[in-house]
């Protein structure tokens, strides 16, 4: 699906990896009594289905974990899949679990929660389930805990925290004179300061200074909006915003893609690309592009560093989310295959370490996040700050990570890098989207 | 798409003449046996979900299976008010608008050039028509590495020949001025070796003599393509086009896979958009009555096929 | 039309063109047909071309940004290795034939013998539901699919090779093809076998099928090339890759394949093979079944 935003990444080299055959004996012995696939039905294992939207460098540490999950539990043939990220994967989650017939486990992004309608498309989860395989609520920062519930049931177990930041190529950097004493970045304030940090890289990189995945403009909108303390809110038929602080915001990418500072046009693989090649000097992308980037770097993994986002309205708050497990419905759930599924999910908790460490991203399991291991973890300990100034998106049905309200601004904000639409039309184009949305009858509840 | 051919000719002459031979045929429950299976299939897979979708057009039906409530006309209200509804069918008629042509025009220039280069026919036949069975998917992913903005083979040798400045490479998929050509040509690749069977079958049932009557008159080639060959190809033309109008209302699957439809919705067409309703945005009965809108309008354009094609069989 | 595909048929009973030779000097016109038919078939084949080269490079070879080379500079297997390991390719290919395979039986079985119901018998009901079968033709099969992914999820049938396979047999349009062939078979072969005391089912296995070897090879490979090219319903139906089909899972689940060039090749050619294969075997079928429709 080449047109979603495609944020983490975009190159996933695992897919549906044990979806594996047995060869045409299958094809000939099962498959037309209704029920299952020719793939895995000839296993004695208890088979566990499970749906992820996380490609590129995610979907590596992902798999890398799996597999070691998979060899410590002989007995259970764990089936992982990735979905284009975004609306491909959510539709076909929804569709699924409407006909009791999705993955027995998700991911999903907390901030859709509501938006999959919980009370009828997913199976509620019990303490005492959590209690068997390991788990405590204590163990989840209060906040994050909260948002897991739905009419005071539990249907999602957060996985980590993750959220926009900025990288900087080290040497590229030196040599514009911007990192301090320690070789850190230093702290601007203001566009204009940044500005001036990104004209100085594309002097030296001679394309750009940095580079934004132009299909997930709502990601850097949100941040900068919210830096300007600007306020989103909806109520069943109308909302607020803050038009000025918008347009702020919105005017931040058309001035950078005018004076050529950021590509026109770039996706998630793309910028990652851009900063591999030294195409540009900074890269504002997920925290999730870490290990490719340290992958990229072969000998000399530390050639790069990232920071928080820049200052430009006055603080360094930035748009983020958490990826989360869900079970989806079933018509009927095997009491095996139920325990296999939350016995994955509290493995992958428990070792989450390897999330944060590999995939940049902060867990939510605090035994992890609190231990010796992971506070010596480096870089990710330069953008620890990020967890206080997450920004989760506004709250309503059609907002939420690669929800309407992010996929259709983020057309308009492509446009905008494009230079094909001027802030203000933007802006209008926005708050029209915005209208029809809310004109929609909500279909969840 | 796929060339939709219900073997028009066929229907309705089997409709205007209902079987009639051997006069005194007695009533036989043993008819009915055999009709019923495929009649029961018909009234499960296809009666019903057309009066099913007709009721969900007046429930606000969502697809997370909460409790739906009837809502009279609202839906349908809403639907000839919906502005993103009538861009879609717009855009599907912008895709027909710009893909029948070609398809039309390119078929019948190569069949005349092959009907002439027969020495070559087996291996001409297969060219033209060989991507016509292969997988949409197949075909999209080809193209879209095709279109690739950054080292896409069409861009690298437009870029070699001097039409494309190398800095401002075109954006084939994500440039709202050229995302529906792009389709279209992929399209007119895929599909174009259909219409090129067909009219190379008409050609080849021309009686020769024509032509050699006309060439003793001393008429040119031009002509003769335009006074003999062409009108006799009227039929076959018209027949591509009809299929070709009611393949383009059901466009979907190279939108969803090129483009998802963007950029901007600049190649949202019918289908995809009742798709979105309904199963990107849970809106089960408003997608019906979406649905119900453009079945409407095909069945218009098949009646209009149907009279067409039966008045030719009298 | 069936219920959600669209078949792409072909209206069988095609006389076959008699086509006369005519001696023809070589001339300059006929080099310059020639060889511009050659160029352009040439040109319509290259996207394939292309494919097939790429799938034959190493990835640092295929990626974008390189040197364009239809010839690969080092060939290699690794993108159909790959592909192989992975192992969802096959699966979906093995589906895509059960699914196929269903579809086209069950379509023979169904229209043949309702056509033949329909063309050999009076029966009560007859003209309703023979009118009903025409109404069905101009009904859009994509026009249904809201309430028809609905009923197979009411009927406990979504993600099983069912669920993908009975939407798709509902073909009104073979019914009538078929029923046009047999109406043009006389009746004196079937009178002199049901003199011998034949049923009517061993008269349609003994008398009608054997004069009906080409049409229902028409509607056949109609039927399997329609199914096995479908996209739309199987996207809606197949949720877990392990009951993709070949088309959607290529599109669905090959979003991840990601910047992998050769392989993403390596899967179209895979992809593309076994129909291609179909249709060089069976190319007269096909050539003759389209051009019937065309001339009728």
């Amino acid at each position: 699906m080449p047109n979603h935003p495609s944020p983490p990444g975009s190159a996933s080299p695992a897919v549906s990896r044990r979806a594996l055959l047995t060869g045409t004996a299958a094809a000939a012995g099962i498959g037309l009594t209704g029920c299952g696939s020719v793939a895995g039905g000839l296993s004695d294992k208890t088979r566990v289905k499970q749906w992820n939207l996380l490609a590129g460098a995610d979907g590596a540490v992902m798999t890398e974990m799996h597999d070691n999950f998979s060899a410590e539990h002989p007995d259970i043939d764990l089936e992982a899949t990735t979905f284009g990220w975004g609306t491909p994967f959510y539709t076909r989650l929804v569709m699924g679990a409407s006909g009791g017939n999705a993955s027995d486990i998700a991911t999903i992004h907390l901030s859709r929660l509501k938006s999959v309608s919980p009370a009828t498309l997913l199976d509620p989860i019990t303490l005492d389930e959590l209690k068997a395989h390991g788990l405590d609520p204590a163990d989840f920062p209060e906040k994050i805990w909260e948002k897991c519930f739905v009419d005071d049931e539990l249907y999602a177990l957060p996985i980590d925290t993750h959220a926009l930041v900025n990288y900087y190529n080290k040497e590229l950097c030196a040599q514009i004179g911007v990192l301090d004493a320690e070789g850190r970045l230093i702290e601007t304030s203001g566009v204009e300061a940044y500005f001036d940090i990104l004209r100085a890289a594309k002097e030296i990189t001679g394309q750009y200074g940095t580079s934004l995945d132009t299909l997930g403009g709502w990601r850097q909108f949100w941040a900068w909006y919210r830096q300007a303390d600007g306020e989103m809110t909806f109520t069943d038929d109308d909302y607020e915003m803050d038009d000025d602080k918008a347009l702020a915001a919105i005017e931040v990418m058309y001035k950078m893609s005018e004076e050529g500072l950021c590509p026109q046009f770039a996706d998630g693989g793309q910028c990652a690309a851009n900063f591999e090649n030294a195409a540009s000097a900074f890269v504002q992308v997920g925290n999730w592009e870490i290990n490719r980037f340290k992958l990229f770097g072969g000998d000399n993994p530390e050639w790069f560093s990232m920071t928080e986002m820049p200052d430009f309205f006055g603080n360094r708050r930035t748009q983020g989310d958490c990826h989360s497990y869900v079970l989806p419905r079933h018509n009927s759930w095997d009491p095996e295959v139920r325990d296999a599924t939350i016995e994955y999910a509290a493995w992958m908790l428990q070792h989450s370490f390897r999330w944060g460490e590999g995939g940049g991203h902060t867990p939510a399991y605090l035994p992890v996040t609190d231990g010796t291991d992971y506070q010596a973890l480096q870089p990710n300990a330069e953008y620890s700050g990020v967890v206080e100034n997450v920004q989760f998106d506004p709250d309503a049905w059609f907002s939420g990570s690669a929800a309407r309200l992010f996929d259709e601004t983020g057309g308009i904000f492509n446009q905008v890098y494009g230079l094909q639409m001027t802030p203000e039309d933007a802006l209008a184009e926005i708050k029209s989207r915005i209208e029809t949305l809310l004109a929609l009858p909500n279909p969840v509840d | 798409m796929t060339v939709n051919t219900e073997a028009p000719a066929a229907a309705p002459a089997a409709m205007t003449r209902p079987p009639t031979p051997n006069g005194a045929k007695k009533k036989q429950w043993a008819g009915l046996w055999f009709v019923l299976p495929f009649a029961a299939f018909y009234a499960l897979f296809l009666v019903w979900p057309t009066f099913l979708g007709l009721y969900y057009s007046f429930t606000d039906k969502s697809l997370t299976g909460r409790p739906a409530s009837w809502v009279g006309l609202e839906n349908w209200a809403e639907a000839f008010g919906d502005e993103r509804a009538w861009a879609a069918l717009g855009n599907t008629a912008e895709f027909t608008l710009y893909s029948t042509p070609p398809l039309v025009i390119l078929a019948i220039a190569l069949a005349l050039l092959v009907n002439r280069a027969r020495k070559l026919g087996w291996f001409l036949r297969m060219a033209f028509f060989a991507p016509f069975v292969v997988p949409v998917s197949v075909v999209t992913m080809i193209w879209i590495w095709i279109y690739q903005p950054d080292g896409g083979l069409l861009n690298h040798y437009l870029q070699l020949l001097g039409i494309q400045d190398a800095a401002a490479p075109t954006l084939w998929l994500q440039d709202k001025n050229t995302a529906m050509w792009s389709v279209v040509i992929t399209t007119v690749w895929w599909t174009m070796g259909f219409n090129f069977l067909l009219y190379l079958a008409a050609l080849q049932t021309i009686d020769p003599n024509v032509y050699e009557a006309s060439s003793i008159d001393g008429a040119s080639w031009w002509r003769q393509l335009w006074h003999i060959t062409l009108p006799l190809l009227k039929r076959t033309t018209a027949l591509v086009i009809v299929l070709q109008l009611i393949a383009s209302l059901r466009i979907f699957d190279q939108m969803y896979l090129m483009t998802g439809g963007g950029p901007d919705r600049a190649t949202e067409v019918a289908i995809h958009y009742i798709y979105i309703s309904g199963f990107e945005g849970y809106r089960i009965g408003y997608a019906s009555a979406l649905s119900y809108v453009l079945f409407i309008l095909i069945l218009i354009i098949s009646i209009f096929q149907f009279r067409l094609f039966s008045r030719k069989e009298d | 039309m069936t219920a959600v595909q669209e078949t792409q048929t072909a209206a069988p009973s095609a006389r076959p063109v008699v086509r006369r030779r005519r001696l023809r000097k070589p001339s300059v016109g006929a080099v310059i047909v020639y060889a511009a038919s050659a160029a352009l078939a040439v040109l319509w084949l290259l996207p394939l071309l292309w494919a097939l080269s790429t799938s034959f490079k190493v990835e640092t070879e295929a990626s974008l940004g390189q040197d364009i080379h239809w010839i690969p500079q080092d060939w290699s297997l690794e993108g159909y290795r790959t592909l192989f390991e992975r192992g969802d390719h096959l699966t979906w290919m093995i589906n895509s034939t059960i699914v196929s395979t269903i579809v086209t039986v069950l379509t023979l079985v169904l229209c043949v013998s309702a056509a033949y119901g329909f063309s050999r018998f009076e029966f009560p009901g007859k003209r309703i539901i023979f009118g009903a079968i025409i109404a069905g033709l101009m009904v859009p099969g994509q026009a249904l699919i809201i309430p028809l992914f609905d009923l197979v999820n009411d009927l406990h049938l979504a993600g099983t090779y069912w669920g993908l396979a009975l939407p798709q047999v509902v073909a009104p349009v073979m019914v009538f093809i078929l029923k046009r062939f047999f109406d043009a078979i006389p009746k004196d072969y079937e009178e002199a076998a049901k003199l011998d005391g034949a049923g009517h089912l061993r008269v349609l296995w003994n008398v009608i099928l054997p004069l009906s070897g080409p049409i229902m090879a028409a509607v056949g490979i109609f039927t399997f090339i329609g199914s096995w090219n479908n996209f739309l319903w199987p996207l809606l139906v197949a949720t877990d890759p392990s009951m993709m089909t070949l088309p959607v899972g290529l599109g669905v689940v090959s979003g991840g394949y990601g910047l992998f060039y050769a392989q993403n090749m390596a899967a179209a050619i895979l992809g593309a093979l076994p129909l291609l294969i179909i249709f060089l075997i069976f190319q007269k079928q096909i050539v003759k079944g389209v051009a019937g429709v065309g001339l009728k």
